[in-house]
């Protein structure tokens, strides 16, 4: 494993998504490679249906948190806060982000749509993908795999290579309940990451 | 096998708080107690995961004075303890603190103390290292989860070899921070003991006297010994700066120091603040011409070098808060601010991109089924149809929420309990208005009660308001004395929130089900009208499971979750059940009419009955059992 490299990644999403397993699967991944890994939460009530944080940094670091402007990946599990994120994402970095749009529940809230959010995100000349991720999740089977398709759709930029191995990862993500549909989900979250992303 | 429970010399990835639980059971522990604050309540949680496997005690008390008293109950008797709780929690419990370091301890015992820098959950950002100044008790500070098993581990044996009580303060960042851990040989615990009687327990004037004396001259071996401790306290590098990192600090200096040229610095990782190692810090300074002190926090750190650096006419500038500041938790960027500035090196920060969009804001909300929303609700038509001004004496739980529109209906919110403390002075000098004190069940158990005994005492009119979910939920629903189960998972006794009530002398206790809005606003209106008439205090309360517990129980019990949907031809789009009930399974659509997302709806049919137009409909029917998941 590459012991000089630094990669660091912040999920954001909203309480009960799901970023926490996702994140905890891949951190243990990268301990089982050999690789350091810390994952930071960050959020108020937990569950509470509030935007979350989490931080995930792998390799030569110390410290949990990722600064402002540095992240390698901004994984979004839902475009506003995907939108919310960006202030962590490098001028290098990369976004993904599912297409889930969750409403607020502010009385009298106005939710902007997905083309709103992807023509601010082309303006600011941000490499971004929106994942297919509830689309996917209901294909497999579980609208709950949908951070799985995610994970997945992480792994297929190739940024995890030197870092975590895929073996380890499919070990791990085999753990969780409902195995069979959270590996099929991220198999396919990988597959159309790895024939789009890398060309961004 | 449990994750907690792995053999020597394997590597985990564990958060702080598993470490410390871990940490409990490489030394030992046998006696664990604990209220439940974010951040520290996973320690007791991961131990009472695995009290049955390895034969320890795990309790979640009532609060944490009793938590920490308990523990040191146990630890008189020989078995080392640890006490758990929140910054705040140390603030209820400091009374017996104050105390135990007079009389010492007999097993090793830990108050394990979670501070939470930002206030990421919390009403404050207070540094409990202070109270180990203050009660000459010594202070630990892990600065990530390794170092958080390891001073687990060393603070219980130093323990009980002084025979004395020592505090583990962890912040946000060690605590809920997973990382790599390399676990140590479990010991096995010693669980029971027998008194045996001794002096100096007893503090009567007389003994206290004396033992002043020995607290005194035990803290000056404290300091010697802190000194010694090479292995916890660190000195990495060479030159003529010097940093002293305390806690998590040490994680982002690190970090900071890799990124730049510049290497003539020495750096201290202090894992013991309180009492500063005054002989380690002053051979640290005596060959450098400046010193920083990086900690989160308070300048506990920096305040004792300060006074070190004139006792010992050590003449050398100490920086501290004036680079690092002092509002929030430390971030990799503050500290490299910091740390370049006392380097002399420039910093720049990373550009970021710029969005041109308004972002809604996102704050947490109640659930979808919370029975909170329903109460809030019914509370609100309560008060307007006796047309009364309320004052809504809040208090720290879920329903702080309430706080958030549409409700509106948290004015006040102060600490644990705080509701009816403080409703008993606004209900004895308002004139014109109604003091409603909400507050949840575990809060209730933990303070409210001597405040609703002052209530009737001084007869305080007030509308106490008890919201019982069955759970301490915010922390993510740990029992608590109305739960019937205890921390471990045994069935516990029942203690009941309206016995306590008439016991302590209130008149009118009524009870309602949130989910049957019309009862439960009838209930509210004939309190109230009971407060407002007979100018006496009356208790409701609002007795439904938390919605996330109950949604659990029916997926496990395999009982149909019952689905709403919205008729289509009905809705008007009026728009009362997304804004006035704010239900987040409820979105809305182009047209504005509503519609209900069944991967969100959890079934609770509240929304059926506020919808004026009858649009929402029951389309899926509850299996049997229903109702008694939400018992």
């Amino acid at each position: 494993m590459d012991v000089s490299r630094k990669l660091s990644m912040v999920f954001v999403g909203v309480g009960g998504q799901g970023l926490m397993t996702a994140a905890r699967v891949l951190a243990e991944a990268a301990v089982d490679s050999s690789t350091k890994a810390l994952v930071a939460e960050t959020h108020g009530l937990s569950q509470r249906g509030g935007s979350i944080e989490v931080h995930v940094r792998l390799g030569n670091v110390y410290s949990p948190l990722v600064p402002v402007g540095e992240a390698h990946v901004v994984l979004g599990f839902e475009m506003i806060e995907a939108a919310r994120g960006v202030k962590y994402l490098a001028r290098s970095g990369m976004l993904l982000t599912s297409e889930t749009i969750m409403r607020p529940p502010l009385p009298g809230v106005r939710v902007p749509k997905r083309a709103e959010i992807e023509s601010v995100f082309k303006s600011a000349g941000i490499r971004y993908y929106v994942v297919p991720a509830r689309a996917i999740a209901e294909k497999v089977g579980s609208y709950m795999t949908e951070n799985m398709v995610l994970l997945g759709a992480l792994a297929g930029t190739g940024l995890l290579e030197g870092l975590v191995d895929m073996y380890r990862l499919r070990a791990r993500i085999s753990e969780l309940p409902y195995a069979d549909k959270n590996l099929a989900a991220f198999e396919e979250g990988l597959n159309t990451c790895r024939s789009t992303c890398g060309n961004l | 096998m449990y994750r907690l429970l792995g053999h020597a010399g394997t590597t985990e990835l564990l958060m702080g708080n598993e470490a410390v639980a871990r940490g409990f059971l490489e030394a030992g522990g046998g006696f664990a107690s604990g209220y439940p604050g974010t951040p520290s309540t996973e320690v007791i949680e991961a131990l009472a995961d695995v009290a049955k496997e390895v034969g320890i005690y795990v309790e979640w008390s009532s609060n944490e004075k009793v938590a920490v008293e308990a523990a040191y109950g146990a630890s008189l008797l020989g078995v080392r303890s640890m006490a758990t709780m929140k910054h705040v929690g140390l603030n209820v419990a400091a009374d017996a603190l104050m105390s135990i370091a007079y009389t010492g301890v007999k097993g090793g015992m830990l108050i394990f103390v979670a501070n939470d820098p930002s206030m990421w959950s919390s009403q404050n950002e207070q540094d409990d290292r202070y109270y180990g100044l203050m009660s000459y008790v010594p202070v630990l500070t892990p600065s990530d989860p390794q170092d958080a098993k390891d001073l687990t581990v060393l603070g219980m044996e130093l323990s009980e070899k002084l025979s004395h009580p020592f505090l583990m303060v962890s912040t946000t960042r060690v605590s809920h921070t997973r990382a790599p851990v390399i676990l140590g040989p479990l010991r096995p615990p010693r669980t029971k003991g027998t008194f045996a009687k001794s002096q100096g327990l007893a503090l009567v004037p007389a003994v206290a006297r004396q033992q002043r004396e020995k607290l005194i001259s035990k803290w000056e071996e404290i300091e010697r010994l802190f000194s010694e401790l090479e292995s916890v306290n660190a000195v990495e590098g060479e030159g003529r700066r010097a940093i002293i990192a305390g806690g998590i600090a040490y994680q982002y200096v690190k970090e900071a120091l890799d990124e730049v040229e510049v290497k003539d610095v020495k750096v201290l990782k202090l894992s013991t603040p309180v009492p500063l190692p005054k002989g380690l810090v002053t051979k640290l300074l005596s060959d450098v011409d400046e010193v920083l002190v990086v900690e989160e926090l308070e300048p506990v750190i920096e305040n004792q070098v300060k006074a070190l650096v004139t006792d010992e006419r050590l003449g050398i500038r100490v920086r501290g808060k004036d680079l690092v500041g002092l509002v929030g938790e430390l971030t990799l960027s503050r500290v490299r601010k910091a740390v370049r500035a006392f380097l002399g090196l420039s910093y720049q920060e990373p550009q970021t991109y710029e969005l041109k969009l308004d972002l809604p804001q996102r704050p947490p909300s109640f659930c979808p089924g919370c029975p909170h929303r329903a109460t809030f609700y019914a509370l609100r038509r309560a008060v307007n149809g006796l047309r009364i001004k309320a004052i809504y004496s809040g208090d720290i739980g879920c329903y702080s929420l309430g706080l958030y529109p549409p409700f509106g209906e948290q004015d006040i919110i102060l600490e644990m309990g705080g509701s009816v403390g403080v409703a008993n002075g606004l209900a004895q000098a308002v004139e014109g208005q109604v003091p409603i004190a909400i507050v949840g069940d575990s809060t209730f158990f933990h303070a409210a009660v001597p405040a609703l005994i002052n209530a009737i005492y001084n007869n305080a009119p007030m509308l106490v308001l008890v919201l019982d979910n069955r759970t301490t939920a915010m922390t993510g629903e740990q029992p608590d004395p109305g739960s019937g189960v205890r921390a471990t998972g045994e069935p516990a006794e029942v203690v009941s929130i309206e016995e306590i009530a008439k016991g302590v002398g209130v008149r009118e206790v009524v009870t309602f089900d949130p989910f049957d809005l019309r009862g439960a606003t009838q209930k509210l209106m004939e309190a109230l009208d009971y407060v407002v008439k007979e100018r006496k205090p009356a208790v409701a309360v609002a007795r439904k499971a938390c919605a996330l517990e109950a949604v659990r129980k029916a997926r496990r019990m395999r009982v149909q979750i019952p689905l709403y949907q919205v008729v289509d031809d009905k809705c008007t789009a009026c728009g009362i059940c997304y804004n006035a009930f704010s239900c987040p399974a409820i979105l809305v659509k182009d047209d504005k009419k509503a519609w209900i997302d069944p991967s969100l709806c959890t079934g609770c049919g509240v929304c059926a009955d506020i919808c004026p137009y009858k649009a929402i409909v029951k389309v899926v029917k509850e299996g049997k059992g229903w109702d008694e998941v939400w018992m």
